[in-house]
């Protein structure tokens, strides 16, 4: 069975689960060429020395524009653990596990968790940094060329 | 200063709907009209529309000149729209209360709608990636939100020892409550043992504890208070005061997952400016979206303390005959939950309640609350209404 004949094929930025991750589209894109380098970083203030998450491209608190890019811990602890197990997101698999984690004090986070059976997480574990790759952006190029940009994304994962 | 009075109020029939959005708004537009046989739609001088999902369930921008051409509505003072995901309605509600109450607009409608069943069930889950922080909170999966407020749920348990029992009292409480409404999504009560029993969508929050997803649209007119007088022969409700508050939007950037400082500080400017406090409030219509939010609600609110949200409504504190009535008209938990129509419909159970003219009637009551909230907890909306202006 076919979907709308006229979007076969079509790539819509409204529809995507994950960022534009290209310079020629955002800003700070540094953070997913870290990422990449499996470092998880941010921007802080040069002039408050505010530390932002999620990193950008002015201070939230001085407005500086004279940001600097640090890293953050990739090691936490797990402080909450849901399992959710209906209504699910399409693009992300059944039971689909969530944990609070404690960033060695720095961050409290919301994040995902990969690599894990149902029931196997625990309030206290220690859970590290996982990058991913996903799906490619298909960047119209000249003349109609679709040029893939690669894109990568994190979750957390199990210290086993 | 000029005073602003609430004169009108309905709501299509809420659930999952054979109608397109548009169809719903009319259905809304003209149960308002209904509500108060002498105002008509041309005594409407400003429409402001509240929808989050307009574009993204039904490819429609530029919906409030849409939806004024549909009422047959011609406004001259403001036609636009508002968007503050489940708290669309009662954004649109204080800016129209702004608006009166500056002389811009005298009287205007405030109708607020969604379309969420689309012919295939999972676009309206993808696209609650948008909804949240998409780049950041999105990305995790966190979609619909019962992950976020189970957690909530656990860590509220663990601090206070709320228990799974009490959660569900909620959702008994406010089905109950529902059961005569005509409007609502779900008519048919619950009780304790089926609640407790029922399936686990993300522990330890089961299927009664989460409000479901709804089509469907609700409108209320507002006017400034000369001219409500001559558009009412019912009682007069007036917006006594409102507040709306965000200190965070991203789940990293959360202070507390228990005690919800945003709505304290809604909550406080909305008591201030209607001169009123908590102990004050005759009937409140708060946002259930899960069970847990309105326990949480009772504590931020005021009503009782903190951490003893669960023995409020233990203790019956919250229902009918108690300090405080809260959803007294099902709630979202019963009513369902059309993201910009909520505030509406809680603005117009409130509406109802201040003249007398409830389903379920609170006795005498003078003074009433309504609280949305949207987003990962982001942002609280409170408005405070009374049938006396001090």
């Amino acid at each position: 069975m076919k979907g709308i004949s006229i979007l076969e094929g079509k790539y819509a930025v409204s529809m995507d689960l994950y960022p534009q991750q290209g310079r020629e589209f955002n800003r700070i894109y540094p953070f997913y060429e870290n990422l990449k380098q499996k470092r998880f970083t941010t921007t802080r203030c040069r002039s408050c020395g505010w530390r932002a998450f999620p990193p950008r491209v002015i201070c939230p608190e001085c407005l500086s524009e004279e940001l600097e890019w640090v890293d953050l811990p990739v090691k936490g602890r797990v402080l909450v653990v849901t399992e959710e197990e209906v209504g699910v997101p399409l693009g992300f698999e059944t039971p689909l596990i969530h944990a609070l984690i404690d960033l060695d004090g720095q961050l409290t986070m919301f994040v995902r968790i990969i690599n894990c059976a149902s029931g196997e997480l625990k309030e206290g574990d220690e859970v590290r940094l996982a990058v991913f790759p996903v799906e490619a952006v298909p960047v119209e190029g000249k003349k109609g060329t679709i040029i893939p940009q690669e894109r990568v994304f994190f979750a957390f994962e199990k210290v086993k | 200063m000029r005073n602003v009075c609430v004169i009108a109020g309905g709501q299509s029939v809420w659930g999952l709907r054979r109608a397109t959005q548009r169809d719903l708004f009319q259905e809304a537009g003209k149960a308002c009209f209904e509500d108060n046989n002498i105002i008509t739609n041309k005594d409407i001088d400003g429409l402001i529309v509240a929808s989050a999902y307009t574009e993204r369930c039904s490819f429609q921008t530029h919906l409030a000149p849409l939806v004024a051409e549909y009422l047959g509505i011609r406004p001259r003072s403001v036609c636009a729209r508002v968007e503050l995901l489940c708290a669309s309605g009662s954004s649109g509600i204080i800016m129209a209360y702004g608006l009166i109450k500056s002389g811009v607009a005298d009287v205007v409608m405030v109708i607020g709608g969604e379309k969420l069943y689309t012919p295939q069930r999972w676009e309206v889950n993808y696209s609650e990636l948008g909804s949240v922080d998409h780049d950041w909170d999105g990305a995790m999966g966190l979609g619909l939100p019962p992950p976020l407020f189970a957690m909530v749920a656990k860590q509220h348990m663990k601090k206070y020892g709320t228990t799974e029992e009490q959660l569900a009292m909620v959702s008994v409480k406010n089905r109950r409550n529902g059961m005569n409404n005509p409007k609502g999504q779900f008519r048919e009560p619950v009780d304790l043992q089926t609640a407790l029993e029922a399936k686990t969508i993300v522990r330890p929050l089961k299927l009664y504890d989460c409000c479901p997803v709804t089509d469907g649209a609700a409108a209320i007119i507002l006017a400034v208070e000369e001219k409500a007088r001559y558009f009412t022969d019912k009682p007069l409700v007036y917006i006594r005061g409102c507040g709306q508050a965000t200190m965070s939007n991203m789940t990293a950037n959360m202070a507390s997952w228990t005690t919800w400082e945003a709505l304290k500080v809604a909550a406080g400017q909305a008591y201030q400016k209607a001169g009123v406090g908590p102990q004050d409030v005759d009937v409140a219509q708060t946002h259930d979206c899960f069970t847990i939010s309105e326990i949480i609600e009772y504590e931020d609110l005021g009503f009782c303390e903190k951490g003893e949200g669960g023995w409020f409504i233990q203790e019956g504190k919250s229902d009918f005959g108690g300090q405080v009535p809260v959803n007294t008209d099902g709630g979202l938990l019963s009513c369902g939950h059309p993201f910009g129509a909520t505030g509406i419909r809680q603005g117009i159970e409130i509406m109802r309640q201040l003249r007398g003219d409830a389903v379920r009637q609170v006795e005498g009551a003078r003074i009433g609350l309504t609280h949305n909230l949207s987003g990962a907890i982001a942002a609280h909306t409170v408005v405070i209404y009374g049938r006396d202006l001090e």
